[in-house]
């Protein structure tokens, strides 16, 4: 029996480090130009792309291991529980030119920021919304998974609509992604203010979770065991779920939804290092940027002009990943 | 014996529905109490409540401190509670299980001390777990895993344990041996123990007080000599009860057929 260390911690915490290094090393040598170690030029380019893919993987990862660990729900991502789609929608609302034009009064500093700030809360709101309704129609204090699910989905369809809306009527907004840009996220060039933004949202984010994966482990529990081990339950969740909100609306910001990667990441950590939170929670924020590098690059690669020979979204191929994957996880489900 | 746990005046309602009215118990250090009762007589809530889960009525006092002036974290250390239906991950290992018990003493970040590790292995060995602390938890048998989930509550180290239906699903030969660890450790650890049980002779096979509850109210208290009396149980349980004596006062109830 090992006891969890400041020492296991760091081991953890460096093997993390270690294998994300590697597949970094990997992403670097895949671009549409082929699979090689990059000129100069390339290198700017795909380093870029690997250090926001890992960043928005790392994030996602986070977000989805917390959002499970509050909920005590296996198939909870914040994908499906609508916290994408409501920071992204709200990421377009502040792209309108009234807002942002108010915003720039305050300098480019507050622009960046505004634009976190309002995924933030479009996130959050998607997630109480969920949360309000599931809450009602299931009546009791677990919520119902598959009411969380079908109102998530709701939700979605909801935000997917007043986002087709505004861009209907906003066509020419540049920058925004078009139609497209509701539906599936993708890694592209981002403002160096845009990246400290969200990167020093989804530090503080992952710092928040991190220091809670004590509590959220006995969490696991029900909630009046949880509470004779001391855990004070609401609070955690409000606080749980505000970070993995942060976490999701600083990535989401700067990506666009990307689907599944909050799903499938802490699952692959599951099977690695068991279902203690404080493990677990190192181990998917490893997954998640290991994962979203390689898909990244994996995208690059098959844009080759032999291949597919035009850009393809990542969240095409995390979606083509994670569908099949949430599929396998309700059948176990329901085989258990 | 000092005192662990007085309630006075513990009431409750569900919306309205009362759980419990009125309920006076007391609990000494080293003693065993059993709550026993017909199905939805108010034994889950009364446990609840004493934890202090439940925002019942009345006045809870653990220690001689009013339940209201006890911090969080102190109280874990002092009270552990094994619920009906306690959770348990099916890929958990048993020492993982054990550890999350320690999470009232864990640092920041969940960080465990030496001091955890050995509280760990100690029930570990007094459980006669030690050789399964790699096996996960949908490996063992139903009487196997209780004794783990017991044990989750004893390696919080706690003077007093709160037990809802701990034999549930327990044959006999595992109802005997939690018979005997309880007995243990009430002498030997001044552990007081108030379990709530649908089984009444099992109850009056090793409790210091039985406590009959019924539709919330106590019906009776004392010994199970005193309060385990056809006279009694025929009222709260609606059916005509028959009563073997054994000697030292531990009857066996039998239901008329």
């Amino acid at each position: 029996m090992k006891r969890w260390s400041v020492g296991r911690l760091t081991l953890h915490v460096a093997i993390g480090v270690a294998a994300w290094s590697a597949a970094a090393l990997v992403c670097l040598c895949v671009g549409s130009t082929g699979v090689h170690w990059p000129s100069s030029g390339e290198m700017i380019f795909r380093r870029e792309s690997v250090i926001v893919a890992s960043l928005v993987g790392a994030a996602l990862a986070a977000a989805g291991a917390a959002y499970q660990a509050v909920l005590r729900n296996p198939l909870a991502d914040p994908y499906l529980l609508g916290a994408s789609s409501g920071a992204a929608l709200a990421a377009y609302i502040w792209r309108l030119p009234a807002l942002t034009g108010i915003l720039a009064l305050g300098g480019a500093a507050a622009v960046e920021a505004g634009q976190e700030a309002f995924a933030f809360a479009g996130a959050l709101a998607a997630i109480a919304v969920v949360l309000a309704i599931t809450t009602t129609r299931s009546g009791a204090r677990r919520l119902d998974p598959v009411t969380l699910l079908l109102v998530g989905v709701i939700v979605n369809a909801f935000n997917g609509s007043i986002y087709l809306l505004l861009n209907a009527m906003h066509k020419d907004m540049p920058g925004a992604g078009g139609e497209i840009g509701l539906l599936v996220g993708g890694i592209g060039h981002v403002t160096r203010l845009q990246l400290v933004c969200a990167a020093f949202f989804i530090v503080v984010s992952c710092a928040t979770l991190l220091g809670l994966s004590g509590p959220l482990t006995a969490a696991a529990l029900s909630e009046p065991e949880a509470f004779a081990l001391g855990v004070r339950i609401h609070l955690l969740r409000w606080v749980a779920l505000s970070a993995a909100s942060l976490a999701t609306a600083a990535a989401v910001a700067i990506s666009g939804p990307i689907a599944f990667v909050g799903l499938i990441c802490p699952h692959i950590a599951r099977r690695l290092v068991g279902p203690d939170q404080r493990r677990l929670f190192p181990a998917s924020v490893a997954a998640g940027a290991i994962l979203l590098a390689l898909a990244d690059a994996a995208s690059r690669g098959l844009a080759q002009q032999h291949l597919l020979g035009s850009e393809l979204q990542v969240g095409i191929l995390t979606g083509l990943l994670g569908g099949p994957f949430f599929l396998v996880l309700l059948m176990e489900g329901s085989g258990q | 014996m000092s005192e662990l746990l007085r309630a006075e005046q513990l009431s409750f309602s569900y919306g309205g529905v009362p759980a419990l009215a009125g309920v006076n118990l007391a609990l000494a250090a080293g003693k065993i109490a059993a709550v026993i009762g017909p199905n939805g007589s108010g034994k889950s809530t009364l446990l609840r409540a004493l934890l202090g889960y439940l925002p019942a009525t009345g006045e809870i006092q653990w220690q001689g401190r009013p339940l209201s002036r006890w911090r969080r974290r102190e109280l874990t250390r002092l009270v552990a509670y094994l619920p009906q239906s306690p959770t348990w991950q099916p890929t958990q290992t048993v020492a993982d299980a054990l550890a999350v018990g320690r999470a009232p003493y864990w640092g920041p970040l969940g960080l465990e001390s030496s001091g955890d590790q050995r509280a760990v292995l100690a029930v570990a060995g007094m459980l006669e777990l030690t050789d399964l602390l790699d096996r996960r938890m949908d490996e063992l048998s139903g009487g196997q895993r209780q004794t783990v989930l017991l044990g989750r509550c004893l390696v919080q180290q706690p003077r007093a344990m709160l037990l809802d239906e701990p034999d549930t699903f327990l044959d006999l030969k595992h109802q005997m041996d939690l018979r005997r660890l309880l007995c243990d450790l009430a002498r030997d650890q001044s552990i007081g123990v108030l379990m709530a049980s649908h089984d009444l002779n099992l109850a009056a096979s090793f409790a210091d007080e039985v406590i009959i509850l019924s539709e919330g109210r106590v019906a009776a208290a004392g010994t199970p000599d005193e309060v385990l009396v056809p006279a009694i149980l025929d009222k709260v349980y609606g059916i005509t009860m028959d009563r073997l004596e054994r000697p030292g006062g531990r009857p066996v109830l039998a239901p008329r057929v």
